[in-house]
């Protein structure tokens, strides 16, 4: 029993405080272990914005289907975009 | 006398890691400050600049991921008449040479080089430089078989190449299997702190980007004036870098030039992976750090970045020695405060202040990624560091044993690739 350290109080209260330190400090880490509500892995873009709007067909007919626009209505926009002059002539 | 010597080590210990210290900091801060400003080079992108480029693939017993990486080429925007893909079999007993030919069948600018398994297995340099013999392209670039790259990732890379100073180029890593497990998570949080923190100071801040072997491309008449890929050398990457530097070429890291890679999966296989780099960049340390502090190719900012990175090894084993004489010196000394700052100061020094400086990268990193959750994970990396501890020990004791036995033991440990990543790829 002499071997034992000397359990006052003052050494109760500190093991206690590094025992909830380290259980705080990693409690989030395995809380995002454990439900992982993380996006995942970084996802690499092919394109930078311009050059993926430029070469990307949009299929206004699949847009119609899949989403329900109403044509009519992007016709109207179609038609009154093409009374502006062609910037790239 | 002892304790004085003991001193003395401590004191040449904690200077060297304030060094490394100040470095994560200088780095993360630059970064940190550089990322709100616009690219100032935006008009880069409408550089034509097209050279024939080759494409090298080392492959050994990759049946699971080389398929992936073998379309994806078949994707890529940059002109297929001025690429050349070179597949190295290297001896694999499945069926990666199989589905590579397959490949090759219908894609004219694939072409497959088998290596028989005499020849094989004797690392990665060996594989490159049989695959080097074949490559006709202007620039040289490397891919490891379970990566897959960005479409239009060579057009980022072949335009740092206009610079006629640049002999190399580097990409990013992204892990693409990083919610597999614990391990792949925290690869991944290293990966953002090596590549969107580290390399991107070291090029921002004119330092020295490393080559990191994949992801990467090299002007082709300095790879053959530097004969190729030194094939006694575990990282034959760092092995590059160096040359490159001593050439009085310059690397340059592009960041958003981005890959995807699979991670190692298992503590056991990061063991074999991170063994392998330690030895092989211990090696390089030893070869190249008087050339670097003599070479009137380099910089002062350089071969002080090109020191610590080369003995960047070193400081696991350094940490664990101080470790050690930590505890003779608090028992030699009467246990005032002064003595037991002494003993605790490397902990608190590098364990709890140093520490916090990788980790203060990896954060920033992952901030800067948008990833605000993997923050949460970086508590964890002080398990991975633990455990960098007893590889880097080994390897060094290891490459100790072989230097004073004459005996070369460069057995190459291939890192297995699953294919898990398979499922992660959406497009």
């Amino acid at each position: 029993m002499k071997m034992l350290p000397n359990l006052n109080p003052t050494f109760i209260i500190l093991i206690l405080g590094i025992v909830i330190f380290i259980f705080v400090m990693f409690l989030p880490a395995f809380l995002e272990l454990k439900k992982p509500k993380d996006a995942g892995p970084k996802m690499i873009m092919d394109y930078n914005f311009s050059a993926n709007f430029a070469m990307k067909e949009i299929p206004i007919t699949d847009l119609e289907e899949t989403h329900g626009f109403d044509q009519t209505l992007v016709k109207r926009i179609i038609d009154a975009v093409s009374v502006l002059p062609n910037l790239e002539v | 006398m002892i304790a004085e010597i003991l001193k003395a080590l401590f004191i040449l210990l904690t200077v060297l890691m304030i060094a490394y210290l100040g470095r994560h900091y200088i780095f993360t801060l630059t970064v940190l400050k550089n990322s709100q400003k616009r690219k100032k080079d935006a008009n880069a992108e409408n550089i034509v600049y097209q050279p024939f480029v080759s494409i090298l693939i080392p492959a050994r017993n990759e049946e699971r991921v080389i398929g992936r990486i073998l379309q994806r080429m078949t994707k890529l925007t940059y002109p297929k008449d001025k690429t050349q893909i070179i597949v190295i079999n290297d001896g694999s007993t499945d069926n990666t040479g199989i589905i590579a030919e397959e490949y090759a069948k219908v894609q004219s600018h694939i072409t497959v080089v088998h290596r028989n398994k005499e020849e094989a297995g004797n690392g990665k340099a060996a594989a490159l430089n049989a695959g080097f013999k074949y490559a006709k392209g202007e620039i040289v670039f490397c891919f490891d078989a379970d990566y897959y790259p960005q479409r239009n990732i060579l057009e980022k890379l072949v335009k740092e190449f206009t610079d006629p100073k640049v002999g190399a180029v580097q990409g990013r890593v992204v892990v693409l299997n990083e919610p597999q497990n614990m391990v792949t998570r925290l690869v991944t949080l290293e990966r953002i702190g090596g590549y969107r923190v580290d390399q991107k100071a070291r090029d921002s801040l004119g330092l020295i980007p490393q080559f990191g072997g994949t992801v990467g491309g090299l002007r082709r008449s300095l790879l053959e004036c530097l004969g190729g890929w030194d094939e006694s050398i575990l990282a034959e990457d760092t092995d590059l870098t160096f040359r490159v530097y001593l050439a009085g070429y310059r690397i340059r890291y592009v960041y958003d030039a981005e890959c995807y890679e699979e991670a190692v999966e298992s503590w056991r296989a990061y063991w074999r992976q991170r063994y392998r780099w330690a030895k092989g960049h211990m090696q390089c340390a030893f070869k190249y750090m008087f050339k670097i502090l003599k070479s009137g190719n380099l910089t002062l900012k350089e071969k002080i970045d090109g020191s610590l990175l080369l003995n960047v090894y070193f400081m696991p084993i350094f940490v664990l020695f101080s470790w050690i004489i930590g505890i003779p010196l608090f028992l030699s000394h009467p246990p005032q405060w002064l003595s037991i700052s002494w003993a605790f100061m490397p902990i608190f020094l590098y364990s709890f202040v140093g520490n916090f400086a990788p980790f203060f990268e990896v954060g920033i990193g992952a901030y800067l990624d948008g990833r605000n959750r993997a923050l949460w994970l970086i508590p964890l990396l002080i398990f991975a560091f633990l455990y960098n501890i007893p590889i880097c020990t080994k390897a060094l004791l290891d490459l100790a044993v072989s230097k004073i036995t004459r005996k070369k033991n460069n057995y190459w440990a291939k890192t297995y690739h699953s294919g898990n990543g398979n499922t992660y790829i959406i497009n």
